[in-house]
């Protein structure tokens, strides 16, 4: 708009702050009991302020010292990574030829339904057979086992979010490469994945937070470092007899830290994904 | 040696006929136009001979060789797609050698070929650039270079100029036109678009209900419609159609008065049967005095002056009439007047099957 009054524009900025002060709010909060002492976070009335800023938490949670809390964390960071970036990899290995199939075909589209159709379900309906099969197979407190229940959940996921990134490169650019001689596995790697790039970007970003985030599944599979996934570290820091609150909200910082990495490299692809203007015929 | 044959054609979709029976046989170096509004089955039989849909029944041959069957790389053909369908990621230069490349032509070759092509589309210093910072008639002649790049049997165009803009769209009709009397090539080309049929065909195939209603040169299919369809798609503004009855041996247009029947349909005459008359607005003039030909008195309605005629819409009983005068004629809305036309400017259709009763 050319003209705006002076109220229209303050109106304009006060709902920009309120918003920002909302989202933001409870991770700031996170980040200064992380650096508060002990004393302020049990004060009655609460401390919102530090008195002084205490590190001592950091420096615990990431001593590699044997046996301690640090270490402990530290395993339980290793394991997240490895079983959200399994499962990742291997949703985005799966839902590539899924998706595609499903865009190009839409006769059988139905398919695709059916499996988001046991989205509906509630984990817990489905954890004790989990856990059965889990436990025959041996993979009961195994980073191997819970990328495998994982796939399960992110794998329909990431074939709809694909299908979408799919549909929106126009089928004659397959049908002039396919007339121009190109095979079915040259059209997708010189022409339909790399269009499809950005969508592929933003489902393994998506997925890979649902992965990092999960916490059922993790807490009934897992039960010691072998296979313990930070979720599940971080409730272990609140089940003792004492809780320091401190730490918890280290651990949740520390926690966030690897998915907001990834998130501010992957920006560019995520927002051109989450547009899907980035392919244009 | 025909190029390209379509013999007996048939495309079922579940109940749904959209092509029933097409037979089209092309000379080496022609230029078919497939014409037709949408829906009438056009892309479709483009798409079979590309390959790209399997018809339900028929042959189509290539230089002899039946191509059912085989994968549209196999061929020998080329297509131009209505969005263009370049490739987004891709330079242009790499968007006209990709048949190439695909085809494992040596690189030496393909440069050469792709430098060759862009020189004859004018197109050379945009070989660098991405398909996304090009205009819409840049796209279109990559397009067009990704085709001709290939030297193929047969060339096929689907709706190659809808995209475009007025202007640009008359300036590469032009330059199809330019590129098909240069190199000879035989074209296979939809567009629902007449002016477009009419300039570039060789040979013109209306199309409707997925039949062919009419093949001929572009003079035959405006000069002798078979069908009221046909008069009326052609031809812009519509040929006028009238209805009418026969009289003994004359016409008489809507109450008014009977004229004598030119020679050519007295076969058709049966006194009393119902007809549609057909004349071109560009066929009818004022009548002065001594002017020969059938007269149609109309009261003026409406005169539109679009620069080199003058589009009068005039009323004869209850129906109306459209005439392309010169610009400068001088009339007035709601005057009297008589046009006329000559005896072979007039076509006679069956008022029930709307075909023509000109004898053939």
């Amino acid at each position: 708009m050319e003209r705006q009054g002076p109220l229209f524009t303050a109106f304009v900025y006060a709902s920009a702050l309120l918003l920002t002060a909302v989202v933001l709010a409870p991770v700031i909060w996170l980040f200064v009991m992380s650096i508060s002492p002990a004393a302020d976070l049990s004060a009655k009335p609460l401390n919102w302020w530090p008195s002084e800023i205490d590190l001592s938490r950091y420096r615990t949670l990431l001593s590699a010292v044997e046996n301690s809390a640090g270490a402990a964390f530290i395993a339980s960071l290793m394991n997240s990574l490895q079983v959200a970036g399994m499962a990742t990899l291997a949703a985005i290995a799966v839902a590539v030829p899924a998706a595609w199939a499903v865009s190009r075909t839409p006769a059988v589209s139905w398919s695709l339904y059916a499996v988001i159709a046991t989205y509906m379900l509630p984990p817990v309906a489905l954890a004790v057979p989990l856990y059965m099969g889990l436990a025959y197979f041996g993979l009961l407190n195994s980073v191997f086992g819970l990328a495998l229940v994982y796939l399960t959940i992110l794998a329909p996921f990431t074939t709809w979010l694909l299908k979408s990134g799919f549909d929106a490169i126009p089928r004659e650019i397959e049908s002039a490469a396919m007339i121009d001689g190109a095979r079915l596995d040259q059209i997708l790697r010189l022409l339909t994945l790399p269009l499809a790039a950005p969508v592929m970007a933003t489902s393994a970003l998506f997925a890979f937070l649902l992965a990092w985030d999960e916490f059922f599944y993790a807490l009934l599979f897992t039960s010691d470092l072998r296979a313990k996934t930070l979720t599940v570290a971080i409730a272990d820091l609140a089940g003792g007899r004492v809780s320091d609150y401190g730490l918890i909200a280290t651990a949740g910082v520390l926690a966030a830290l690897p998915p907001v990495l990834i998130g501010l490299i992957m920006q560019r692809a995520l927002i051109s994904g989450l547009t899907s203007g980035g392919v244009k015929g | 040696m025909s190029a390209l044959e379509i013999r007996n054609i048939q495309k079922r979709y579940g109940d749904v006929e959209t092509l029933k029976g097409i037979n089209i046989a092309l000379e080496s170096g022609e230029f078919l136009v497939l014409l037709g509004s949408s829906g009438c089955g056009k892309s479709t039989l483009l798409n079979i001979i590309a390959g790209l849909a399997e018809p339900s029944g028929g042959d189509i041959l290539i230089g002899e060789r039946s191509i059912l069957g085989a994968h549209p790389k196999d061929r020998d053909i080329a297509m131009v797609f209505q969005s263009y369908a370049l490739y987004p990621n891709m330079s242009v230069a790499r968007n006209i050698g990709f048949g190439l490349e695909m085809r494992k032509v040596p690189t030496a070759e393909r440069e050469k070929a792709v430098r060759d092509t862009a020189m004859l589309l004018q197109i050379e210093n945009l070989l660098d650039r991405k398909p996304g910072q090009l205009s819409g008639g840049q796209r279109q002649r990559v397009a067009i270079g990704r085709a001709l790049v290939r030297n193929p049997r047969v060339f096929l165009f689907d709706e190659p100029l809808s995209n475009l803009d007025a202007k640009l769209r008359m300036e590469m009709r032009t330059e199809l036109k330019r590129l098909h009397q240069l190199l000879g090539t035989t074209v296979v080309y939809v567009t629902h678009d007449q002016i477009e049929a009419m300039t570039l065909a060789t040979r013109i195939a209306v199309m409707r209900d997925g039949r062919i209603e009419q093949l001929g040169t572009p003079e035959e299919i405006y000069d002798r419609p078979a069908t009221l369809y046909v008069a009326g798609f052609v031809g812009s503004p519509q040929m006028n159609i009238l209805d009418a009855e026969l009289t003994g041996s004359g016409l008489r247009i809507a109450g008014e008065e009977a004229f004598p029947l030119p020679e050519t349909f007295r076969s058709a005459v049966t006194a009393g049967r119902r007809v549609k008359v057909g004349v071109r607005p560009e066929a009818l003039r004022l009548a002065s005095a001594d002017v020969t030909g059938i007269r149609l008195p109309a009261s003026i309605e409406v005169m539109e002056l679009t620069g080199p005629e003058l589009v009068t819409t005039a009323r004869i009983g209850e129906q109306r009439i459209t005439a392309c005068l010169p610009p400068r004629t001088s009339l007035m809305p709601g005057s009297a007047q008589v046009f006329c036309f000559d005896e072979a400017a007039l076509h006679l259709f069956d008022a029930e099957n709307g075909r023509s009763l000109l004898a053939r």
